[in-house]
């Protein structure tokens, strides 16, 4: 449903059409998003148009990217470390001179 | 709800990468280590209920990571919470998967947000659980 609605306004009979769901399901679906601050309803005469608010997802990718950033940048410290042990181990085991 | 995953192979044997999590000689060096700071405190207790905490000064400012562990099985999964104080309240839990493979291992991490309701307080959270496990049983 926020994919679609990320393509522009649509109203509720719209949002609930490929998911062949009822008027109702649709609605109280729509409610859930409103509360959780995703997604935004206008009342145009009987359409109940929605829209998404961009505001919270922007958020919530920020969120991913920044601590994907994060472990990323953990990870390939931890491999260099153990790479690094490596070379002064296999040198400490070379043949003597 | 937000989920962050990250896989990386290494060719190093999965006891060793286990332990790199728990030795404190070893974490000091890297986990959440940063170029230009120096890591000035760590403290790793590792069993269930244990807490670690790693200190890294950068520019002068002492910035603290730490958490308690979940659950510990040596070479194969860790998990444990994650929080940042200095820059915010959210604790995070994250989940350490390690496989063996042919030239060494693969690892994957998991960070998934952990929701306000079950830290204020535990009683509450449990029953939040209870009660949406109740609500999915008589639908």
């Amino acid at each position: 449903m926020l994919r679609t609605l990320a393509a522009g306004e649509q109203n509720i009979g719209e949002l609930a059409a490929p998911f062949r769901m009822s008027f109702a399901a649709a609605s109280k679906h729509v409610k859930v998003l409103e509360g959780a601050g995703l997604v935004r309803r206008h009342v145009q005469g009987r359409r109940h148009v929605c829209r998404i608010q961009p505001g919270p997802l922007a958020a919530a990718d920020e969120w991913l990217h920044s601590y994907r950033r994060l472990w990323t940048e953990q990870l390939d410290r931890l491999d260099s470390l153990l790479q690094a042990e490596d070379r002064v181990q296999s040198k400490g085991k070379g043949p003597k001179p | 709800m937000n989920v962050v995953r990250v896989t990386h192979h290494f060719q190093a044997s999965p006891e060793r990468v286990f332990d790199a999590w728990l030795d404190p000689r070893t974490a000091g060096k890297w986990l959440f280590a940063t170029p230009t700071g120096q890591m000035v405190r760590v403290e790793i207790d590792a069993r269930i209920g244990g807490r670690w905490i790693l200190v890294d000064r950068r520019n002068g400012e002492d910035v603290e990571h730490s958490g308690e562990y979940l659950e510990i099985d040596r070479s194969r999964r860790l998990v444990f919470t994650f929080g940042v104080p200095k820059y915010s309240s959210e604790i995070t839990e994250v989940t350490i998967e390690i496989e063996p493979s042919e030239s060494g291992c693969d690892l994957t991490l998991t960070q998934t947000a952990v929701p306000d309701e079950y830290l204020k307080s535990n009683e509450k959270g449990w029953l939040g659980i209870l009660v949406g496990l109740a609500e999915n049983i008589a639908e």
